[in-house]
C-alpha cells in the first residue's frame, strides 16, 4: 500500500523529535514507530537498512530514514521522511542559536560552558574508545589507524583527503591481491 | 558576495555528507577544520554545539551545519548547510537500494569499510587530542576529567549525566573562585 507524503513525513517528524543526542537511537525508534505501532516494515527490513546504513558515508540516522522512506513510497517517501527527521533539529537549533547569542556573555553561562568542556572531552574520549573495540581488531586494521593519525596531525593533511587517499588505497590493495590471487 | 558565501557553505557541508563514514562524531574532524578555515563559526562554538547536540534533536553534524548557515547568513543560510549535508545521502542511498544485495557482497566495498573504520576512529582520535590541547582545563578541570574517565571505564553512563555534572562543576568552580575563565 501507497503511502501518502504527509503521513510518512508526520512519523519521521516525531522521530525527529525523539532522536536526542545523537543517531544511535534512530534503530529502535523505528522499530517501535514503523513496525510495532504501524506495521509498515519488519524489524528484519530496519535492521538491514541500518547495517547498511553504517556503511556509507553521511550521517547514519538520515541514511536510515532516506532507505525506510524509499521502501515505503519511493522518492516521494525518501523525500518526505529526509525533511520530517531534520525539522526538528533545525528548529530547536534555530532556536538555541538566537538564545545563545544573547547569553553566552553572563558570568554563570561562562562557568556552566567551562564545565561542559570537560563533559565533551569525556564523550568524545568514550566514542573514541567505542571505536576503536569496534575497528582496531588486527594489524592491518592498526597499520591504517597510526598512519592516518600521523597524516593528520603531524603532516596536517585535511581529513578529506586522508579519506579519499584511504578508498584509493584500500580498492588498489585488493586489486593487488585479487591478482596474485588469480596467478597461483 | 552573498552567493558565493551560499556556494562556499554548499560545498562544505555537501563534503562532510559525502565524505564522513562512521556515523555520530564522524563529522567532527570535518566540522573542526571549518572552525580553522573560515569565520563561520569558532572552535569555542564549536564545543558548545557539541554540547547542545547531546540535549537537543538530531546528530551533531546536521546540528552544526544549522548553525553554521544560521550565524553565517540568517534562515536560508541555516536552509542551505542544512539540506547540502544531507544531499549526498540521498543520492547515494537512492543508488545503493537499487544494488543491494551486489553492494553488499563486493570485495571491494567491504575491503573500503575495513579500512575507513579504523582511519573514522584516527580523525576523531586527533580531534579529541586538540581539543585537550586547545581547551582552558586549568589544573582542576584535568583533575575532574580524569574523574570522569575513570568512572566511565567502570560503568558507562547516559551522556547527559557528564555534561550534567561537568555544568555543575563548572558552576561550583566558578563562583569558587578556583578557575580563571
Amino acid at each position: 500500500m501507497e503511502k501518502s507524503f504527509f503521513s510518512i513525513f508526520k512519523t519521521f517528524f516525531k522521530i525527529g523529535i525523539l532522536l536526542l543526542g545523537g543517531g544511535y537511537v534512530i534503530l529502535p525508534l523505528l522499530t517501535s514507530e514503523l513496525s510495532e505501532k504501524k506495521g509498515w516494515l519488519t524489524s528484519d527490513e530496519l535492521c538491514e537498512y541500518y547495517a547498511i546504513s553504517t556503511s556509507l558515508p553521511g550521517v547514519i540516522a538520515i541514511n536510515t530514514a532516506i532507505f525506510t522512506g524509499r521502501k515505503l513510497a519511493g522518492t516521494k517517501g525518501a523525500l518526505a521522511s529526509v525533511c520530517g527527521v531534520i525539522t526538528p533539529a533545525f528548529v530547536a537549533i534555530i532556536l538555541i542559536a538566537s538564545l545563545l547569542e544573547s547569553i553566552v556573555h553572563l558570568r554563570c553561562v561562562q562557568y556552566v560552558l567551562w564545565g561542559v568542556g570537560i563533559g565533551i572531552i569525556t564523550l568524545l574520549f568514550l566514542a573514541v574508545k567505542e571505536m576503536w573495540n569496534k575497528s582496531v581488531t588486527d594489524r592491518y586494521a592498526a597499520t591504517v589507524f597510526i598512519t592516518a593519525l600521523f597524516l593528520v596531525l603531524v603532516l596536517k593533511i585535511s581529513p578529506e583527503y586522508v579519506i579519499i587517499f584511504a578508498i584509493l588505497f584500500a580498492v588498489i590493495l585488493q586489486k593487488v591481491k585479487k591478482y596474485k590471487g588469480g596467478r597461483q | 558576495m552573498i552567493l558565493s558565501l551560499y556556494f562556499k557553505l554548499l560545498l562544505e557541508f555537501f563534503k562532510i555528507g559525502l565524505l564522513s563514514f562512521g556515523g555520530g562524531y564522524a563529522t567532527l574532524p570535518f566540522l573542526y577544520e571549518i572552525a580553522e578555515k573560515y569565520d563561520w563559526y569558532s572552535i569555542a562554538q564549536l564545543k558548545n554545539m557539541i554540547a547542545i547536540s547531546s540535549v537537543t534533536p538530531g546528530p551533531v553534524g546536521i546540528n552544526m551545519a544549522t548553525y553554521a548557515g544560521f550565524s553565517t547568513s540568517g534562515i536560508l543560510g541555516a536552509v542551505i548547510g542544512t539540506l547540502a549535508i544531507v544531499l549526498p545521502s540521498v543520492i547515494i542511498v537512492t543508488i545503493v537500494s537499487k544494488i543491494i544485495d551486489k553492494f553488499k557482497s563486493n570485495i571491494y566495498v567491504n575491503a573500503v569499510i575495513r579500512t575507513l573504520k579504523p582511519v573514522g576512529c584516527a580523525l576523531l582520535s586527533a580531534v579529541l587530542i586538540k581539543l585537550l590541547f586547545t581547551s582552558n582545563l586549568q589544573l582542576i578541570g584535568v583533575l575532574f576529567l580524569t574523574a570522569f574517565i575513570i568512572s566511565a571505564c567502570i560503568k558507562k553512563k547516559d551522556p547527559l549525566f557528564y555534561l550534567g555534572t561537568a555544568a555543575i562543576v563548572g558552576l561550583a568552580c566558578g563562583y569558587l573562585n578556583i578557575i580563571g575563565v
